[in-house]
C-alpha cells in the first residue's frame, strides 16, 4: 500500500463527512424548569443470557463456534424523542464508553436534567459520527486505547470485540470484530477515501416517561449473537476474523448491529 | 546492574569518596515561607492530564531536585560495601534501563525479570512492574504507589539490599542533605519515606516526547521514505502493531501474552496478579519510545536486538490457549513480513530515539 499524504487524506475524510451529513432534526422543545434525570446501565447477553467471557461455548448462525474475551464500543448522541416530533438530546456528555472489563464504565448517569414528561423512544449512534470522530480529543485511558490509526481514518474505534473462533477441529482462531472509519481503496491498494460507519439505534420498546426530580434507570443490552446472524449471516471464514481495512466486512457488521441493542429495564 | 563485592578495596574507596562529598556545595532552591515551591508537569501535547502523582506526594522544586541527589548518590545505601545508587543500573544513556537486560543486586542476586525503562511513568495508571503489581488497585497499601517502586528497589535482595535504618542514617548524616529534606519536606530531619518520595518526585519528571517523530507530528521534521512505509506497517493490519503500542506513550501500559512460549510458569506473570487464567504469560506492553537503547528485549530479554524482536512478530509466533486475541496472525507464525518491510518497520522505530530525554542536563548526575 502506497502512503497517502495526512493532509490529503483528511480532506477525503471531510468530503465523505460533508457527504453523509443527516437531515437535522427539528429543534428541540424548550426546556422546562421541572426535570428529572437519567442512569443508563449496560449488560452484555447472548440470545437473553448473561454473556460468558472465555468460554467457547457460543455457536453462530453460519455455525462458528466462538469466544468473546473483550467488549469495548462507543456510543454517542443519545436522543429522547417525544411523540410530537420533538426531541431532547443528552447533551451533558455527548459520548460514553464501555468496557464490559471497566465496571465502572457499565454505569452512565448522563448528568442533564431531562425534562418531565412522556418519551416514546430513545436512539442513538453506534460509534462517533465522522465529524465528532477527532482524533487526540481523549488523552486519558481508556478512551485513549480505542485511537483509530490516522491512516485508517482516525479518531476511535467504534467497537473493539476480540475473541476466538474455531476455525476446524484442534484449530483456534483469533478474531478482531473492530468497527470504525472505513477506507475505499484504489486498485492498487491505496486509500482513496473514508467512510463514515457509525450509525443510529432506535432502541425498541423505550417508551418512558419521567416525573420532576424522577431518577430513571434504563438499561441498555448488547445481544452479541445479533452481530453475527441478521440481516447477513457472518461466516467468519467469509467477511474475515479482521476487518478494520475491510469496509464491505464493516458495513456488514453495522447492518448486523443496528438490532443489536434492546432495553433491559426501566426503572 | 553491577555486582560490587565485598573487599576491604571498596571499603576504602567508599569511605574516600564520602569523605570527599562531604564539601559539596549545597544546591541552591528556592525557599519561600510558604514552604517548598510548586512544580507543575509540562504536559506535551496529546500527553495524558491524568497524572500518576499521590495526594501525599506532590511534586515540588525542592522535592524533585533532593530526588535528583539521591537517585545518583552511591552512599544511599547506608552499607560500607557498595556504592551502589539506582543510577547504577538506571543509565541515563539508556532511558534509565541498564541496557544488558538481567540485573544483579547488591549481593549478586539476579532481578527476577530484566530492567524496564523509567519513560513517562508519571501517565501511567495501569500498575508498574512487568506484571502490574504496584497499583493503585492493589489491597496491599504498601504496594500502589512509584513511592513502594522507589522502596522495593532500596530494600530488595536483588536491588540494593538496604533497609530503612541504614538508608536514613546515612543520608541524615550526610551534611548537604538535612538542610535539603528541610526545604523539599520542612523537617530537617530525614526519614525513609521522605527519600522515597523525592526519588519518585524525581523518576515523575522524566518525560519522554522529543523523537523524531514527535517533531513529525509538529510539523519540525520529516520522515524519510523507509521510515514512512515503517509507520503505515505499525499503523495498519499489516503490522497491527498500534494495538498494544499505540498512543503517544506508545503503549497501553495492557497486559498481553505475545505469543513468546507455550509452558508458563513464573510465577510473577500478569496471572499471578489477577489469577485470571487468561492472564497466564501475559506482560506489559513496554513503551517503544527509545527502543534501540533498551535492549535485550521481553521480560527475559530473549531477544537481543530489534531485529530479532520484529522476526517474532513476522513469524516466531508460539500457540497456546492463553495468547491475547490481538495477535491475529498466530495461526500463520506472525505477520510475515518481508525483508524490506522489517527494515522499514525496523526504520520507523529508530523515530522514537528521543536525545533530548538522554541527554536532559536536569536528569543527569549532579554530582
Amino acid at each position: 500500500m502506497k502512503n497517502l499524504s495526512i493532509i490529503s487524506l483528511f480532506f477525503i475524510g471531510l468530503l465523505f463527512a460533508s457527504c453523509d451529513k443527516e437531515t437535522p432534526l427539528p429543534d428541540p422543545q424548550p426546556q422546562p424548569s421541572n426535570t428529572g434525570s437519567i442512569v443508563f446501565k449496560f449488560a452484555h447477553n447472548v440470545n437473553g443470557l448473561a454473556l460468558v467471557k472465555d468460554s467457547m461455548m457460543y455457536t453462530n448462525t453460519a455455525g462458528n463456534k466462538y469466544e468473546i474475551n473483550e467488549i469495548k464500543y462507543f456510543i454517542s448522541d443519545v436522543i429522547l424523542h417525544n411523540a410530537n416530533g420533538t426531541y431532547y438530546s443528552i447533551s451533558n456528555t455527548d459520548k460514553h464508553y464501555v468496557d464490559n472489563d471497566i465496571a465502572s464504565t457499565l454505569t452512565w448517569n448522563v448528568g442533564d436534567n431531562i425534562p418531565e414528561g412522556s418519551y416514546d423512544s430513545i436512539t442513538f449512534t453506534f460509534g462517533i459520527t465522522m465529524a465528532k470522530n477527532i482524533s487526540n480529543m481523549f488523552v486519558n485511558a481508556p478512551e485513549i486505547y480505542m485511537a483509530w490509526p490516522e491512516p485508517l481514518g482516525g479518531g476511535y474505534h467504534y467497537l473493539m470485540m476480540n475473541g476466538k473462533w474455531e476455525k476446524a477441529v484442534d484449530t483456534i482462531n483469533n478474531f478482531n470484530f473492530h468497527i470504525g472509519i472505513g477506507q475505499t481503496y484504489d486498485g492498487l491498494g491505496n486509500i482513496i477515501g473514508f467512510v463514515d460507519n457509525a450509525f443510529k439505534v432506535k432502541l425498541p420498546a423505550s417508551a418512558f416517561s419521567i416525573s420532576t426530580s424522577q431518577t430513571r434507570v434504563i438499561q441498555i443490552v448488547m445481544n452479541i449473537e445479533s452481530w453475527f446472524n441478521s440481516p447477513i449471516v457472518w461466516d467468519f471464514n467469509i467477511q474475515g476474523e479482521n476487518i478494520m481495512q475491510s469496509q464491505s466486512a464493516m458495513s456488514d457488521a453495522c447492518k448486523n448491529g443496528a438490532d443489536a441493542f434492546s432495553i433491559g429495564y426501566i426503572n | 546492574m553491577k555486582l560490587f563485592k565485598y573487599s576491604f578495596l571498596s571499603l576504602v574507596l567508599c569511605l574516600a569518596i564520602v569523605s570527599c562529598k562531604k564539601d559539596e556545595p549545597i544546591p541552591t532552591t528556592t525557599v519561600t515561607n510558604d514552604g517548598p515551591t510548586p512544580y507543575v508537569i509540562q504536559i506535551p501535547k496529546f500527553f495524558p492530564t491524568i497524572l500518576n502523582i499521590p495526594a501525599d506526594n506532590p511534586m515540588t522544586v525542592e522535592g524533585i531536585e533532593l530526588g535528583r541527589y539521591l537517585f545518583y548518590d552511591g552512599r544511599l545505601t547506608g552499607k560500607v560495601d557498595t556504592l551502589m545508587s539506582c543510577a547504577t543500573c538506571h543509565h541515563i544513556d539508556k532511558s534509565f534501563e541498564n541496557g544488558i537486560g538481567y540485573g544483579y543486586g547488591v549481593t549478586g542476586i539476579q532481578t527476577p525479570h530484566v530492567m524496564l525503562p523509567m519513560i513517562n511513568l508519571v501517565f501511567n495508571s495501569s500498575g508498574y512492574f512487568w506484571n502490574g503489581k504496584i497499583s493503585a488497585s492493589n489491597p496491599n497499601e504498601h504496594n500502589r504507589t512509584l513511592e513502594d517502586v522507589v522502596y522495593l528497589g532500596l530494600t530488595a535482595p536483588h536491588e540494593l539490599h538496604s533497609d530503612s535504618v541504614s538508608c536514613k542514617n546515612a543520608i541524615q548524616n550526610i551534611p548537604m542533605y538535612p538542610p535539603m529534606f528541610k526545604k523539599a519536606f520542612g523537617s530537617d530531619v530525614v526519614t525513609f519515606k521522605n527519600i522515597a518520595k523525592a526519588i519518585a518526585q524525581f523518576v515523575r519528571t522524566l518525560i519522554s516526547a522529543d523523537s523524531k517523530f514527535d517533531r513529525y507530528l509538529r510539523g519540525e521534521a520529516q520522515l524519510n521514505a523507509s521510515e514512512l512505509k515503517g509507520y503505515m506497517i505499525f499503523n495498519t493490519e499489516k503490522g497491527d502493531c498500534f494495538h498494544c503500542h499505540g498512543t503517544v506513550l506508545f503503549t497501553t501500559n495492557q497486559f498481553y501474552n505475545n505469543a513468546t512460549d507455550s509452558v508458563f510458569n513464573d510465577p510473577r506473570d500478569r496471572f499471578a496478579i489477577t489469577g485470571d487464567p487468561k492472564d497466564h504469560g501475559a506482560y506489559k506492553a513496554t513503551t517503544l519510545r527509545n527502543i534501540e537503547l533498551t535492549g535485550p528485549y521481553m521480560r527475559d530479554g530473549r531477544f537481543a536486538t530489534l531485529d530479532q524482536v520484529i522476526n517474532h512478530y513476522s513469524e516466531g509466533l508460539v500457540w497456546s490457549p492463553y495468547v491475547h486475541p490481538l495477535m491475529k496472525k498466530i495461526n500463520d507464525g506472525g505477520i510475515q513480513l518481508t525483508p524490506t518491510e522489517k527494515a522499514d518497520l525496523k526504520a520507523f522505530l529508530h523515530t522514537l530515539m528521543d536525545s533530548t530525554f538522554i541527554t536532559n542536563p536536569a536528569f543527569k548526575n549532579p554530582f
